[in-house]
């Protein structure tokens, strides 16, 4: 109860800054709709897929995950943040550890995900048809793509110190991670070692777990997309966990002298 | 008798090549004041972070009310209130949601939250600026807003590194008033450091630590008495000769070389001594006062014991 409390004030202190710094929202959703109106609009003219779905349909539910993606990932930030300013060593301190304090993290960078995924989900009406029975479905997928983006973006947080190191890694990582994923047009005819990560690629899944929701054609089965999903999430959550607090690894062993790391 | 606040033995730690610690043995009672004295470098942080849980020991062993830094940390760190040196107040929100934040990373329940923070606010004076965002209080009343979020869950042992540095005098007497009152009616213990010698005068104990090991510990009264009952302060180019001059005839007890100084303690017969300074030659000034812990912190750290 007390690690739920933790996790709990943790993402309240994150929204409640998002609140006072309103840029950090707008900029996330700004995003996705300069891919829809000018990305997706030109190649609409030009792209012609095998489905013969209009480019602009097809590439809508990898702008959602774009937005969840980005959106969730790059919340990792305020963990960088506030290591570089101090204020993760009261968090580190906390009885509940290191595990509720990624949690609330986790929770706090989804909610920015799936907010931002919402605004774009809401010119749905203007670019593909998502019934009434679709919507929920979708919503959950965004929630779900929101939570394994969020843990991903604390993976790569969990041992960076500066926001500028962060910016710059987290922006490396997920371009691949967007362009190998089908989001953005198919990847079933990648040259093979790039659709075999295309393949392992959690956002590939993510993209699936929408377009599945919309009705779009999916190359593999929902028990691999949530297969994948969930095995990504336990892993990146676990060694975040034990990459996020060196000195709680260290505790109770021996240990060859080395810098610290500071909490 | 009860378990004391902390129990450290051989206490210490490394960083690669520099032994940050070199081995802490320390026993700080319920209630009592403790203060560590040091130059930048001498260990403090390092002592405080490892008795903290933040830090993980090299060697030794350290309990918090018992309960091991190693084995037991959770439950010593919900016996634990921490003020480090750099602040820990988000900007961005104001004193009271700082506030709460800060009782939900100390594991207080959310029904208690609201009551905790409000007598937070109280005993620290920083009810009228509960609204007001963190990045617009000056320093000294975000130090208070810190200090006031490490006791809002009532820890049995409080922690502060250097809690009054950037304080001007109000601020300060605030503070101490505040935890003299935590001491007094709570049996709050508190480890805290500091620069300004003069804060740790009123300590049940105080070390001082030079490089990463305890050079002195004592009562204040302990590390004053080597000076006897009174210091001359001589600046000068003959300071150095003069106070050699006095060890020779047996009048100094210590005489301590310090930034542009000479600390001199007397053996009595202090009329005579300052008959002496009026007439040396080389001496631009000479002070006569009463024993500080500055003293004995310079006189540890580098002093010439007369023999």
């Amino acid at each position: 109860m007390s690690a739920l409390a933790t996790a709990l004030a943790i993402t309240r202190r994150d929204l409640r800054r998002v609140r006072r710094q309103p840029s950090r929202l707008l900029g996330g959703i700004a995003r996705p709709f300069v891919w829809l109106l000018l990305v997706a609009t030109g190649y609409n003219s030009i792209a012609q897929l095998p489905s013969g779905v209009p480019y602009r349909e097809f590439v809508y539910p990898g702008v959602l995950v774009m937005a969840c993606l980005f959106g969730g990932a790059l919340t990792a930030v305020s963990t960088v943040y506030d290591r570089e300013f101090g204020m993760l060593r009261l968090m580190l301190a906390s009885p509940a550890g290191p595990g509720a304090v990624l949690l609330g993290r986790a929770i706090s960078a989804t909610v920015m995900g799936v907010t931002q995924a919402l605004v774009v989900l809401a010119a749905a009406p203007f670019i593909v048809d998502v019934t009434p029975l679709q919507l929920p479905l979708v919503v959950g997928a965004l929630v779900v793509a929101s939570a394994v983006s969020a843990v991903l973006g604390l993976l790569v947080a969990s041992r960076l110190r500066s926001v500028e190191n962060f910016a710059g890694v987290i922006n490396v990582l997920l371009f691949p991670l967007l362009f190998l994923s089908g989001a953005l047009y198919p990847a079933a005819r990648l040259p093979r070692p790039l659709a075999l990560f295309a393949a392992a690629n959690p956002v590939t899944h993510m993209v699936e777990l929408v377009r599945r929701a919309v009705g779009q054609a999916t190359e593999f089965s929902l028990g691999m997309n949530v297969a994948v999903l969930a095995g990504t999430s336990l892993v990146a959550f676990t060694l975040a966990v034990a990459l996020f607090d060196p000195e709680s690894r260290l505790i109770g062993r021996p240990r060859p002298a080395r810098a610290p790391a500071a909490p | 008798m009860s378990t004391p606040a902390i129990e450290a033995a051989g206490l210490g730690r490394d960083y690669g090549e520099v032994r940050a610690l070199e081995a802490l043995d320390l026993v700080v009672p319920s209630g009592a004041l403790v203060g560590l004295l040091g130059p930048n470098g001498a260990g403090k942080t390092t002592a405080m972070l490892l008795l903290a849980t933040l830090l993980a020991p090299g060697r030794g062993t350290a309990r918090v009310f018992g309960h091991d830094v190693v084995g037991a940390r959770r439950a010593a760190r919900r016996r634990l209130g921490l003020v480090f040196q750099e602040p820990t107040v988000d900007p961005f929100l104001t004193v009271r949601e700082n506030l709460e934040f800060a009782a939900g990373m100390a594991g207080v329940a959310r029904r208690d939250t609201r009551a905790a923070v409000d007598g937070a606010l109280e005993r620290m004076g920083l009810g009228p600026r509960a609204h007001q965002l963190a990045r617009e209080l000056s320093g000294g009343w975000r130090r208070l807003a810190d200090i006031a979020r490490a006791t809002l869950h009532a820890p049995a042992l409080l922690i502060l590194d250097e809690p009054t540095v950037g304080l001007d005098p109000e601020h300060r007497e605030r503070l101490w008033g505040f935890l003299d009152t935590e001491r007094r009616t709570h049996g709050t213990a508190v480890l805290f450091s500091t620069h300004y010698l003069d804060e740790a005068e009123p300590a049940d104990r105080v070390l001082l630590l030079a490089k990463g090991r305890v050079v002195a510990d004592g009562t204040p009264r302990e590390l004053l008495a080597p000076f006897g009952d009174a210091v001359l302060e001589v600046d000068g180019p003959g300071a150095a000769a003069f106070a050699a001059a006095l060890e020779a005839d047996g009048l100094a007890t210590l005489v301590v070389p310090s930034e542009g100084a000479v600390r001199i303690g007397l053996a009595g017969r202090k009329e005579h001594v300052l008959e002496r300074a009026a007439s040396a030659a080389g001496l631009t000034r000479s002070v006569l006062r009463a024993p500080t812990l500055e003293d004995a912190y310079f006189a540890r750290t580098g002093a010439r014991v007369a023999a």
